[in-house]
């Protein structure tokens, strides 16, 4: 007979995770089910952006207010995961002026420390800004890395007692008369299914949530909106870059790392269309157009790649029309909305508020169990948090040992140097060491290279996994002990690293990606590996 | 200044170009910006690939390839000459145009070939092999080369396969930076006596072995190190060849550049063309980046720029170019047009380049200029990897074009 747990929590994005970790904070036997890696929906496919809020002042104060709540708190909580840059909404002659005010004042009245300041004030903090601009506001955006956040939330969670299992999809939601009771699963590297008990399931799948509540019985009237996203190869600007108007396409540039990002485009998705999302010419046309009215330099800037994420948007109970759509935060007690116990649904909402998600589920989940404990993610740090910003970003001549201590903060002490190979770079762009990739192996649940560039940022730099991606595909195989296992997932990988990069290929993109056919096809016979899609 | 034939672009075919033109006394320039296709060569040269008789192949490619344009016969007299045009510099290899041989690649895949340089490990059949038992080593901490899929595919074919690790003291001083554990600088290493010491350690580890194989990562300057090794190891010594930078690869380049120079040539490295001077449907001269006040004025030029990744030819947004002259191109103007999703599918952009008539004269304003000639991957018309020729045409391309300006 399997256990049972308190609480099964589906889905491994930032919502999913951080629900893990509260639960497991407040002594419910908790287990998070993943289907494919952490982070491997909409978690990892946005901005970074760690909104200040001001982006939903004038629009939706309720938003605004949460975001700039969560901004606070992820900066004391979540340290190493965020980068305190500060944020411009930038007015352009095209833009009407007069909406400067109107914007502060909401700021203001959401919280958000949000001060207009002198154009040339804004030029001398972001140089890559459009020269042209006539306003600027300066407001606490930041960036966040969704992978860092998400991966530091199930450490806390396991540390806590909860289990993790990826690579686990959810088949059926298990029922005893109109109870939910469990989920049966199938575990996608041994190919078994089992049935896992439990008195409560939380569906955090975010818009695959919409799936999981029909296997429950339950109907959640989701809207897919697609966002799609261009990451250019080196890091333009220092500060946010917003458009001050009402929210638009294109909007956005976020620096993160040693890249920067502009987006989104905003499109109605059909659902079946989720799992299978391109990029089309006219959103990265669009993209480079409103891009390079932000900061001019994006016009001669590398373009690495372009993605897609889509929102979980929510539409009320009330409107199957999907009209009135919120982007607000939804927490469905399925009990008392469609007679079916033992089932929640957090959804909508957004990376910036997945922690207050996690903490609406996790306090409905404790009432529903009888449990009376408070709510601590918003005091208690996350793993790795403990660093400060001289020792996160200290020099030293180990490249490696300096860029991990950037990424995994003071968890970079578990990336032991066992030999003398340790030090070596398997990733130049970005400075990813040897020992840094058998710790994401060894620690993180990195079981193949998508999950190692989730981790450690390998093949997110220039290069995007030119050479090194083969290398860490060496040390896979080392790991697991299976040569053609990891040779597949280098050409899966590869394949999925052209999905990104066709889009946006001419100028020196192409040429990279002509390099690496001629490395991998010509010189390797990589495609001999190739699992042809049906 | 006045040459008799101007090549711009110095990879492996400009190269062969300027040789085969010197040799035959002719005055020649190269203006090469460094890049070429050798720095990532496989061990092993392409005439075709897709089946084990290149001819047979070549047949069936379609009728804009630039072997359909050579013809049959032509391809296979061009073909003729190359083993000895590179035996002549001191370069051996092994295999001819009659029949493909094998090779392996670094994760384990035997790939056809025709020409393969001597100091790489050839096979006969895909799947017989040549040994009982075979030592793979490495160099400790080298990542760019696996013994594990090179084990795994030979113990696929019945070969027991004992792997093993070289280690020195000479290594361990590469690790000190943690980007240097690269297969050219490890080959900086392996000179001299150490060399001698390095045989002694092989020796030590190929136990019961019928062969041993490892990286290509000694003799970046010459080939007297891998000779050296071949007489001291005492069982038969073969290279696999390694993913960037090829050790043997820059080799040959060196070798090519030296030989190119020795015979008279003058060779202009880093810098890049940046006009033309066209008159009476002729190029006339030429002026680049690092020599703006000088025209080279020439009878004849060749164009050996490569493809997109040397920059041959270039993209934007809005479609592809050639960037020195302006020459047509045959390419899709709509970039939708240009890419498969799969990466493994044959990608249309490869095929892209530079418009030729049938003599292989570059066209501008849809008029060929009479004493331009086009080689080697800036070509368009076929796919260097889905056919397997990528080496083989720009050679035989090469060789043909030297031919033409001597009216031969």
């Amino acid at each position: 007979m399997s256990k049972e747990y308190d609480v099964i929590i589906v889905g491994g994005g930032a919502t999913g995770a951080g629900t893990a970790r509260d639960c497991a904070m407040r002594g419910l036997k908790t287990l998070l089910l993943e289907r494919h890696d952490l982070s491997a929906g909409a978690t990892g496919r946005n901005h970074g952006l760690l909104h200040s809020g001001a982006r939903y002042a004038v629009t939706d104060q309720e938003s605004a207010e949460e975001c700039i709540r969560e901004n606070m708190i992820l900066r004391k909580v979540a340290r190493h995961c965020v980068e305190e840059t500060d944020g411009l909404f930038i007015t352009l002659p095209e833009d009407d002026l007069g909406f400067q005010s109107t914007f502060v004042d909401a700021c203001r009245r959401a919280g958000i420390n949000a001060e207009a300041i002198d154009p040339k004030e804004a030029i001398r903090l972001e140089p890559s800004v459009n020269k042209n601009l006539i306003g600027a506001v300066k407001v606490p955006d930041g960036a966040v890395d969704p992978f860092r956040l998400t991966m530091a939330n199930v450490l806390d969670a396991r540390l806590h007692g909860a289990e993790v299992l990826t690579y686990h999809e959810v088949t059926a939601v298990v029922k005893e008369g109109d109870r939910v009771v469990g989920v049966e699963v199938y575990d996608v590297h041994t190919k078994e299914k089992k049935t896992l008990r439990s008195r409560l399931v939380i569906n955090a799948g975010g818009i695959w949530g919409h799936h999981i509540a029909e296997l429950a019985g339950a109907t959640v009237n989701m809207f897919p909106a697609k966002g799609a996203l261009l990451i250019f190869g080196h890091r333009v600007n220092n500060l946010v870059i917003n458009r001050c108007r009402k929210p638009a396409d294109a909007d956005i540039l976020v620096p993160g790392d040693t890249i920067c990002l502009i987006g989104t485009t905003s499109s109605r998705l059909p659902y079946d269309q989720i799992d299978d999302m391109k990029v089309t010419a006219d959103e990265v046309d669009l993209l480079l157009r409103e891009g390079e009215k932000l900061a001019p330099e994006l016009a001669y800037t590398r373009i690495l790649r372009a993605y897609a994420g889509v929102r979980p948007l929510v539409a009320a109970d009330n409107d199957p029309s999907g009209r009135s759509i919120s982007r607000g935060i939804v927490c469905l007690d399925h009990e008392t909305r469609d007679g079916i116990p033992g089932f929640i649904t957090i959804t909508g909402g957004k990376l910036m508020t997945y922690r207050l998600m996690a903490e609406w589920a996790t306090d409905l989940a404790c009432k529903k169990l009888g449990v009376d404990k408070p709510c601590q993610t918003a005091d208690i740090p996350l793993p790795g948090s403990d660093i400060t910003e001289e020792d996160r970003y200290a020099s030293g001549s180990d490249l490696g040992g300096k860029a991990a201590r950037g990424r995994h903060g003071s968890r970079s002490v578990e990336i032991k140097h066992k030999d003398r190979y340790d030090e070596s770079l398997v990733c130049e762009c970005e400075g990813v060491s040897i020992a840094e990739v058998n710790y994401a192996i060894d620690t993180l649940d990195a079981k193949n290279i998508t999950n190692l560039r989730r981790r450690t940022r390998l093949g997110m730099g220039t290069c995007q996994g030119e050479l090194c991606a083969c290398r860490a595909a060496g040390l896979l195989s080392k790991a697991n002990g299976c040569a053609r296992k990891s040779v597949e997932d280098l050409a899966t990988f590869m394949n999925e690293r052209w999905k990104g990069m066709f889009p946006v290929s001419w100028g020196d993109t192409l040429s990279e990606a002509q390099f690496t056919s001629w490395i991998y096809e010509g010189v390797c016979g990589l495609d001999a590996f190739d699992k042809k899609e049906e | 200044m006045r040459f008799d034939t101007v090549i711009i672009g110095g990879g492996l075919s400009g190269l062969v170009a300027g040789i085969d033109l010197v040799r035959k006394g002719q005055k020649c320039l190269i203006v090469s910006s460094g890049q070429s296709a050798l720095h990532f060569f496989s061990g092993s040269f392409e005439l075709c690939n897709k089946e084990n008789d290149p001819m047979k192949a070549i047949a069936s490619l379609d009728a804009c390839h630039p072997y359909s344009k050579l013809g049959a016969e032509r391809v296979e007299a061009l073909a003729a000459r190359v083993k000895p045009f590179f035996a002549e510099l001191g370069l051996n290899f092994k295999g001819d145009a009659s029949a493909n041989h094998w090779r392996m690649t670094p994760l384990g895949v035997m790939k056809r070939a025709w020409l393969t340089l001597d100091e790489y490990a050839t096979f006969e059949s895909e799947t017989e092999m040549p040994w009982k038992k075979v030592s793979v080593l490495n160099i400790d901490g080298f990542l760019d080369f696996h013994t594990s899929y090179i084990a795994a595919a030979l113990e696929a074919k019945g070969v027991e396969v004992a792997v093993a690790s070289l280690s020195a003291p000479q290594f361990d001083k590469l690790r000190e930076s943690p980007t240097e554990m690269r297969s050219t600088n490890i080959s900086k290493t392996i000179i001299g006596e150490f060399v001698d010491a390095l045989a002694e350690q092989i020796n030590g580890k190929t136990d019961g072995s019928d062969a041993v194989l490892m990286p290509a990562v000694a003799g970046l300057t010459g080939t007297a190190e891998v000779e050296r090794l071949k007489e001291l190891v005492k069982v038969p010594f073969h290279f696999l060849p390694t993913l960037p930078p090829s050790t043997p690869g820059i080799r040959i380049q060196m070798m090519l550049k030296k030989y190119f120079q020795q015979q008279g040539g003058v060779y202009m490295l880093g810098d890049s063309v940046t006009e033309g001077r066209f008159e009476d449907g002729k190029l006339k001269s030429i002026k680049t980046l690092n020599n703006e006040d000088t025209e080279f004025e020439a009878d004849n030029f060749i164009l050996a720029t490569g493809s997109f990744f040397s920059k041959g030819i270039v993209a934007s947004q809005n479609g592809v170019a050639e960037p020195v002259f302006g020459l047509d191109v045959d390419a899709d103007s709509d970039r939708t047009n240009w890419y498969q999703r799969n990466m493994f599918d044959a990608q249309p952009y490869m095929t892209f380049g530079v418009a030729t008539d049938e003599e292989f004269r570059a066209k501008k304003d849809g008029r060929p200029v009479v004493n331009l000639y086009v080689v080697g991957s800036v070509l368009s018309g076929f796919n260097a990897i889905k056919d397997g020729c990528g080496a083989g045409v720009s050679i035989l391309t090469s060789l043909n074009a030297a031919d033409q300006i001597m009216n031969l």
